[in-house]
């Protein structure tokens, strides 16, 4: 009889949710909408505007470049640090002056790649790129041979600051890109020519000659058509998995979490609306204890948190495979995982939802404090912008359901599977705020 | 004692409120009740008597601060569930789930009674004929008239066939046509179901209609209990004769004059002050009128009229007020149901 009760009140909650077209509309299609523009903005960083505009700056970087370079001096990877690492007589101001990139990723050198793996897994570096010793062997082209060998450039980022990993990995493909497209390679060869002809007399009379009668005519556009796949720029995890970044994970799990934070909190605050139109007083007039009236709420609100998050989770699945263009799961390879991370957020999301009920006593109190607690939880949630770059606002972020939840997935679709820590915590918070918030929420239900 | 013909038993029964500065104040003062199986008892009095905060709390939503009600045997704050079981609830104000239907509504509350499956279908689809609703079962209620959530209001109160029903103020703010439709359906209740209906209402004429018997309700105390003919007996059912006078002053010689017609049991002068006009010297213009109380009001009036008009009095206007709940508790509490 008990579970009967409880089911339907928990029915009539879901019921009205889903049967809400316009409520609908704001909890389902405008998170996934905002997820995809805000996901798709990011994606584009750097694109055709040469990243001008660049939200981010000052990502620790460290470059190891292993490059051994060719017989004749020639260092491709030298060509990293040259961009990515300000001259050391330049004081900051003046390199970021002078280049967009040294403003970005303010990057340092290290030899040790293992160093430089330590120092992002403990966070003293954001982003480390790794040049292998044969880079400039395998991709640098001469007279006699105009072919690019594969070749791989390591980028390992911190999992706490995947937007950056992001942006600096597309500035590493980009250079890397025109690198291997040969523009700069083939300057740069041509320049150690010269300084060899200008150095080596015998040598300068044979490029002369040769130039002239036209024996020294490289296929510059073998170079430009083969080179560009060549290379591959591998983002990692510290632990070495190999990952693709997809933005549309980071803000399409925060825009779900922060639209279900609204659900929660107005789904158990609206006892006050049932209070108002008297069908509380109705149902507590029924042979049904106010606990039964109180927790069937609970669950209906538990359980529309459950589906409005996990039908935004498929949602930007079936986004991601459109804007990818290839059926691939954005979320990962563990579903039970983005699962158990869906129950344990709409639990925390639920439990705070009660613990507000209990403290609002009227329905415009209800409105402010839903809408400023929402609001918080999806800033530090990152649900419009990172803050992780905010040294103080990062750590507030981890007092909130929404950085745990959306660090879970995005751990998920990086084929981490260490969520057990996010899971503990987002249940910790669910059941400390459904202890105190079930004490305070009973007292609606007396008159 | 609660005997087997006794469906409420009230007993010192009181609920302490605080007022908006602090003081606290009863609400209901030690109510004593009891009502019968079958029958259709009224509270009557004005907005603010208790009427709603007594029946509140035999229905169990406010706990009594001190005192207990009985329903069917059993007590409200010791067995809350089994009496709210026997109890139906049709509240003051429309308390219905205005995104479902009528059917949805009727559905989700005969489940918080317990029933399901057939026999909640098979109910379901004899209330929305009661109520006569069948046609518009699977509409939205927030698209209804108000006189047809009044009724699906009813039916939810009517669904798990309660042995007593709480009707709080079921006709306000409704039309003619859909009270006559209510206070017919409260009759049937009593009538085809055997039910007990406990009805509030600060409305006199219609408690007066349908009511077996009816407690008078003022300040949280109940004034006085028993049928209508009983309590108009308690005022010893005289008319009352008013005679409006105007300005005019009428003489203690006058007056005793008049009580000499057969019939007249007394005869009083009053005088009241009309509302300001905004007009004159700012004082406000006097009101007189000569009450007489008489057995045969309308057999003594010819007389009156003739006597008044012989010694000078000039009458404005009569009205003759026949004994009713009205005059009872006017009688009772010196003030009336609408003041």
């Amino acid at each position: 009889m008990i579970l009967q009760k409880l089911l339907t009140l928990a029915w009539r909650e879901i019921y009205v949710t889903f049967t809400d077209r316009s409520l609908l509309l704001i909890l389902v299609v405008t998170p996934l909408v905002l997820a995809t523009i805000i996901g798709s903005a990011f994606s584009g960083l750097i694109g055709a505007g040469g990243g001008r505009d660049v939200p981010v700056s000052d990502v620790s970087t460290v470059i190891v470049n292993q490059d051994q370079g060719l017989a004749d001096g020639t260092n491709h990877g030298q060509i990293f640090i040259d961009l990515l690492v300000p001259p050391a007589d330049l004081s900051p101001e003046a390199a970021n002056a002078e280049s967009i990139l040294f403003e970005l990723t303010n990057a340092v050198t290290l030899d040790d790649p293992e160093a430089a793996r330590e120092g992002v897994s403990t966070g003293a570096y954001v982003v480390a790129i790794i040049i292998p010793p044969d880079f400039s062997e395998r991709i640098g082209v001469s007279q006699d041979d105009m072919t690019i060998e594969p070749t791989t450039i390591e980028v390992i980022g911190n999992e706490s600051a995947p937007i950056s990993a992001n942006v600096v990995t597309m500035v590493v493909r980009s250079i890397a890109n025109d690198i291997a497209a040969g523009n700069i390679t083939i300057a740069s060869t041509i320049e150690a020519l010269i300084d060899r002809a200008t150095s080596d007399l015998g040598f300068g009379m044979e490029f002369l000659a040769a130039n002239n009668s036209g024996e020294f005519n490289p296929d510059f556009d073998a170079a430009f058509t083969t080179a560009a796949a060549s290379i591959t720029i591998e983002q990692q995890t510290v632990s070495g998995d190999v990952v693709g970044f997809n933005p549309l994970v980071t803000f399409g799990s925060a825009q779900a979490v922060f639209f279900m934070t609204f659900t929660a909190l107005y789904g158990v605050a609206s006892l006050l609306d049932d209070r108002k139109d008297g069908t509380l007083q109705r149902l507590i007039m029924s042979p049904t204890p106010r606990w039964v009236i109180l927790i069937g709420k609970i669950i209906g609100t538990f359980v529309t948190c459950v589906l409005q998050v996990s039908l935004l989770i498929i949602g930007l699945a079936v986004i991601g495979i459109l804007l990818q263009g290839e059926v691939t799961f954005i979320w990962g390879n563990n579903p039970l995982g983005v699962f158990a991370v869906v129950l344990a957020v709409a639990f925390a999301g639920s439990g705070i939802g009660v613990f507000v009920s209990g403290i609002v006593k009227t329905q415009e109190q209800s409105n402010i404090v839903v809408t400023v607690i929402a609001m918080v939880f999806g800033i530090l949630g990152g649900a419009f912008f990172t803050v992780q770059g905010i040294p103080i606002i990062r750590d507030l972020t981890q007092l909130t359901p929404n950085y745990w939840a959306v660090d879970a997935f995005t751990r998920l679709s990086q084929l981490d599977n260490t969520i057990g820590l996010n899971l503990i915590v987002l249940v910790a918070l669910g059941a400390a705020f459904f202890t105190a918030g079930l004490f305070l929420a009973s007292r609606r239900l007396e008159f | 004692m609660t005997t087997s013909t006794t469906m409420v038993e009230v007993r010192g029964l009181a609920k302490q409120f605080k007022a908006a500065n602090g003081t606290p104040f009863f609400a209901v003062k030690d109510v004593d009740l009891d009502i019968r199986k079958g029958e259709i008892y009224s509270l009557l009095g004005p907005n603010g008597a208790g009427k709603t905060t007594t029946i509140s709390m035999i229905g169990g939503l406010i706990a009594p601060t001190r005192g207990d009600a009985k329903i069917g045997g059993y007590s409200i704050t010791k067995q809350p569930l089994d009496a709210k079981r026997l109890l139906g609830v049709v509240p003051q104000e429309i308390a219905l789930y205005p995104t479902l239907t009528a059917r949805q509504n009727l559905e989700f509350f005969g489940r918080m009674y317990g029933m399901s499956g057939a026999a909640l279908k098979s109910r379901v689809d004899e209330v929305l004929e009661f109520i006569d609703l069948t046609d518009k079962q699977n509409e939205r209620v927030d698209k209804f008239s108000g006189g047809m959530k009044r009724r699906v209001n009813i039916g939810i109160g009517l669904l798990h066939k309660p042995q007593l029903m709480y009707m709080d103020e079921p006709t306000v703010g409704i039309d003619p046509q859909n009270r006559r439709r209510i206070l017919d359906t409260v009759l049937r209740m009593r009538d085809e179901f055997g039910m007990t209906v406990l009805y509030t209402s600060h409305l006199m004429e219609e408690v007066q209609e349908i009511s077996d018997r009816v407690g008078i309700m003022d300040h949280g105390e109940i004034m006085a209990i028993g049928t209508v003919g009983e309590l108009i007996q308690k005022i010893g059912e005289e008319d009352m004769l008013i005679f409006r006078v105007g300005t005019q002053s009428v003489s203690s010689v006058q007056l005793e004059r008049l009580k000499t017609v057969e019939g007249v049991t007394s005869v009083t002068y009053e005088q009241t002050a009309k509302a300001a006009n905004g007009e004159g010297n700012g004082s406000l213009p006097i009101d007189g009128r000569v009450v007489a109380r008489a057995k045969r009001g309308r057999q003594a009036l010819p007389d009156l009229i003739g006597l008044a008009n012989a010694d000078g009095i000039e009458i404005q206007s009569v009205e003759v007020r026949e004994p009713d709940l009205e005059a009872v508790f006017l009688s009772l509490t010196g003030r009336a149901l609408r003041d």
